[in-house]
């Protein structure tokens, strides 16, 4: 399906503000060609060069050594810059930031607009594009108002518009819900299946699984390059280079480690599914197996243990901007409780209510309607009761970095203990036991700019400054949210260690069940403003069609697990962890033998 | 989201009628040719008439006076001290005195002179608010853009005015919730925001605002990445989509505003010798 070269790139280097201190070397000495019809996806950690490289497609950034050639043209001639960037289109990564219109068939017309094309041909243009992206419905709304996967689809649409030979997403789906993710990839994928080339930058390597070869990039260089069965097949120098490993080929290569003879290069749950069964003796899958003659494992009951009580929510009802045209219902009677010391997950699709009810807990919101305790505390307060309550809830919003406001990152810190009222001496201790807590050295750290961090590293701070105000609940949005993975896995790593803190109760917010799944002991699911499932995590994970029903996904080994169960293998499909996935289908399979 | 309620920018109310399917440039020039007029206007007989019309014009256009009368809250506090200071300093001398207050004295003239002024207020901000109400505020970008195209050659900077009118519009609601989330982020920190004195206040809004700015020049920068990468280069050799184009109804309207210009600024002494 490859055609000729489209991106032909010889001994790119690219230096960032060269002869000043802080000059960087970004890239090193790329060399690679791309043809027209490829489905490239670029992984790689934070500062690996990703981006730049991206942004040399359509002479955003001009080389400083070596050359770029796009369809034979070179990026660093002037007479060429505008047919390359019709031709290589671009989307980023935050949505709200590259709609420039008001309305989306507007924003969609900009690009031809450049391009001077007559009126005629431009109304032409944005209808294709509109359809090709399915939102033809929407092109009177104001983007404002659109979800966070529509928005990257207009954004794809203004690219279409100028009818380009390639695009290039950089992260494009990394700010996105997984729903949003989804629209936009399978959007991608049948603009590719069209003809169009596509780069996709990702830090998601389920995404990358999807792509037909995948680069790895690490410090300027391409270090990885081939179909993603090669790539993955080498998870030990994917992790060193800090990116995970699809679930698939973690469980494949554990299966692997034990003996079972599953061939190299599988990457999708379908693949291993299809390699467990070929073990089976064929007599076996004749024979007259049924679930209900197998012994199946009673599901260990997790933990009863803690009768305290955190927070309670009685019949819930919160509805915003009651009383004016734009009136939303966000939650509908919410009934929960959340028990003091363990650590609990909300999950849900976007527009469940998450945030919302989370912002009850500290009495940001007051409910329409219902009641609720922390504590000893009953909802709605004021004055001295709310501050008190304000202390004792920490709540870490989404994205949080993005209210740092401080010099350093000391006084950062400082904000909440200080706003509490307490002497300097008290506001030091607790900034020095809120940094350490979030892995950074007060003394390295503490006199930094907190704009001089990375992302992960200036999150790690603003979630020290709610830690700082020492709460006995820490609610946390999306922790994770937009980090590559060497950010994510820091920022888990450091959520584990509060966790096993008895004195603190984590409640997160989620998209993402994998994450979930190895950091919580309990999780409600929150749907259309109500709770749709709650219990122990194992519980609440294994139900996958339930989940399922209302958008979200399963975790691979939890969808392998139930898709060989299906079929006859006696496994428990309540796992949470690679591990237990493991020895469930080993014992499985021994029941066969 | 909360803060939606108390912002009302571009009041634009989506009717179909006559009035909203004019050219926005026709309603533009109607507009400043009104707004000249109402100068002119010597006395009530002339500003009953326009009244009469612009009531009309809101009737044919489906706008609820309510809403109308909305718009004139914010201009109230303008409109009582308009009264009082003509009722106080611009009557002659020796008109009629109704009242005294010390030195001041509140003569006949002054107080109709003060209800006239006031009214002109009125009238003005009827007269745009008629415009907001009926134009988009992209159509109105487009109108401004192009009735400014003409003056490009004495460096009126058309293209970029336009484009500045559209980023500003289209980032409003983006920035007003990313203020809210701020101000609800720095409230679970313990930032106070209603209690001490004014200065304590002020400072109070250093941490929302820090981030607030910060994250508008992130936006501004990306924003103008993107626009870069989709081939923008400032206003020239740019067509568009949309094309503005001057029908039958504009032909009506323009002879309307002409007429009815005359029939205001005819003095009241004309129409009184007339009956």
């Amino acid at each position: 399906m490859a055609g000729d070269v489209l991106i032909k790139i010889r001994n790119l280097r690219h230096v960032y503000n060269p002869g000043t201190p802080e000059e960087v070397l970004a890239l090193d000495g790329i060399s690679l060609e791309i043809r027209e019809g490829e489905f490239v996806a670029i992984v790689g950690a934070n500062g690996s060069g990703k981006s730049t490289l991206a942004k040399h497609l359509n002479a955003l950034l001009l080389p400083t050594e070596g050359e770029v050639l796009i369809a034979g043209m070179d990026t660093r001639r002037p007479e060429y810059l505008w047919e390359i960037r019709q031709q290589v289109g671009m989307v980023f990564q935050n949505p709200d930031n590259q709609i420039v219109a008001t309305v989306v068939e507007e924003d969609v017309a900009f690009g031809p607009e450049n391009l001077g094309l007559p009126p005629e041909e431009i109304r032409r243009r944005v209808e294709e594009a509109l359809r090709a992206v399915h939102l033809e419905e929407l092109r009177h709304h104001e983007p404002h108002l659109l979800s966070g996967g529509q928005k990257q689809r207009v954004a794809i649409a203004g690219i279409l518009a100028m009818r380009p030979r390639c695009i290039v997403l950089d992260e494009a789906t990394s700010m996105l819900d997984p729903q949003g993710q989804q629209e936009v990839l399978a959007t991608v994928r049948r603009l590719n299946a069209e003809g169009i080339t596509i780069v996709f930058i990702t830090h998601s390597m389920d995404e990358a699984a999807l792509a037909s070869r995948v680069l790895v990039m690490d410090k300027g260089h391409i270090v990885l390059d081939g179909p993603p069965q090669e790539v993955f097949s080498k998870p030990a120098e994917l992790r060193r280079l800090h990116l995970n490993v699809p679930q698939a080929v973690q469980l494949a290569e554990l299966l692997r480690q034990e003996g079972l003879p599953i061939p190299r290069g599988i990457v999708t749950p379908g693949e291993l599914v299809e390699a467990i069964w070929s073990l089976v003796p064929r007599f076996a899958k004749a024979g007259n197996w049924t679930l209900a003659s197998l012994a199946l494992e009673n599901s260990r009951k997790a933990m009863q243990g803690n009768e305290q009580t955190a927070i309670t929510c009685e019949d819930v009802h919160y509805i915003y901007l009651r009383g004016t045209p734009m009136e939303t219902v966000a939650l509908r009677g919410v009934n929960l409780r959340i028990p003091a010391g363990e650590a609990t997950g909300i999950i849900g699709p976007t527009g469940s209510g998450k945030s919302t009810l989370i912002q009850h807990f500290n009495g940001l919101l007051r409910p329409t309607a219902g009641r609720i305790w922390v504590d000893s505390i009953e909802l709605p307060a004021s004055g001295a009761v709310l501050r008190e309550l304000r202390q004792k809830v920490g709540l870490v919003f989404q994205y949080p970095e993005h209210q740092l406001f401080e010099e350093t990152v000391y006084d950062d810190v400082a904000f909440g203990p200080r706003n509490m009222g307490l002497g300097e001496e008290e506001v030091s201790r607790r900034v020095r036991q809120a940094l350490e807590l979030v892995g950074l050295d007060p003394g390295r750290f503490g006199k930094r700019s907190p704009f001089s961090l990375s992302e992960g590293e200036m999150r790690r701070v603003a979630i020290a400054g709610v830690l700082a105000m020492d709460p006995r609940v820490l609610v946390l949005d999306e922790p994770t949210a937009g980090l590559d993975p060497r950010g994510r896995e820091e920022i888990l790593a450091h959520l584990q260690t509060l966790r096993a803190r008895e004195e603190v109760t984590v409640i997160v917010v989620s998209h993402s069940i994998d994450e979930l799944s190895s950091l919580t002991d309990r999780v409600a699911v929150l749907h259309q403003g109500r709770v749709y499932l709650e219990g122990t995590t194992r519980e609440v994970f294994s139900q996958g069609k339930r989940l399922a029903a209302i958008g979200l996904r399963v975790p691979v080994v939890a969808e392998v697990l139930e898709k060989l169960r299906e079929r006859g293998l006696p496994v428990r499909t309540d796992v949470l962890t690679v591990e237990e996935a493991k020895e469930t289908i080993l014992k499985g399979l021994k029941a066969f033998s | 989201m909360e803060l939606l309620r108390y912002v009302t920018i571009g009041q634009y109310i989506p009717r179909d009628s006559p009035v909203h399917r004019l050219d926005p440039r026709t309603k533009l020039l109607a507009v400043l040719v009104w707004m000249v007029v109402i100068f002119f206007v010597r006395d009530f007989v002339g500003y009953s008439l326009f009244t009469v019309v612009l009531l009309t014009l809101l009737a044919v256009a489906q706008i609820p006076l309510g809403y109308v009368l909305k718009g004139l809250r914010p201009v109230l506090f303008l409109l009582v001290l308009t009264l009082v200071l003509n009722i106080l300093f611009s009557g002659p001398a020796e008109g009629k005195v109704l009242w005294r207050f010390g030195p001041f004295a509140a003569t006949q003239e002054g107080l109709i002179r003060g209800l006239f002024v006031g009214y002109r207020l009125v009238l003005l901000v009827v007269v745009t608010s008629l415009l907001t109400f009926t134009t988009s505020p992209v159509d109105l970008t487009d109108g401004i853009e192009r009735l400014l195209r003409p003056f490009r050659r004495f460096g009126v900077p058309a293209h970029e005015l336009a484009m500045m009118m559209t980023i500003a519009l289209r980032f409003i609601p983006t920035l007003l919730s990313e203020t809210e989330k701020i101000i609800k982020a720095q409230m679970a920190r313990g930032a106070d925001f209603e209690r001490g004195n004014i200065l304590r206040r002020a400072r109070a809004f250093i941490p929302v605002l820090v981030p607030l700015f910060l994250s508008a020049f992130r936006r501004a920068e990306e924003l103008a990445l993107a626009m870069e990468a989709r081939c923008y280069h400032g206003g020239e050799n740019r067509t568009r989509m949309k094309q503005l184009a001057f029908r039958r109804g504009d032909v009506v309207a323009w002879i309307f505003v002409a007429l009815s210009s005359g029939l205001f600024l005819i003095p009241a002494d004309i129409w009184l010798t007339r009956l």
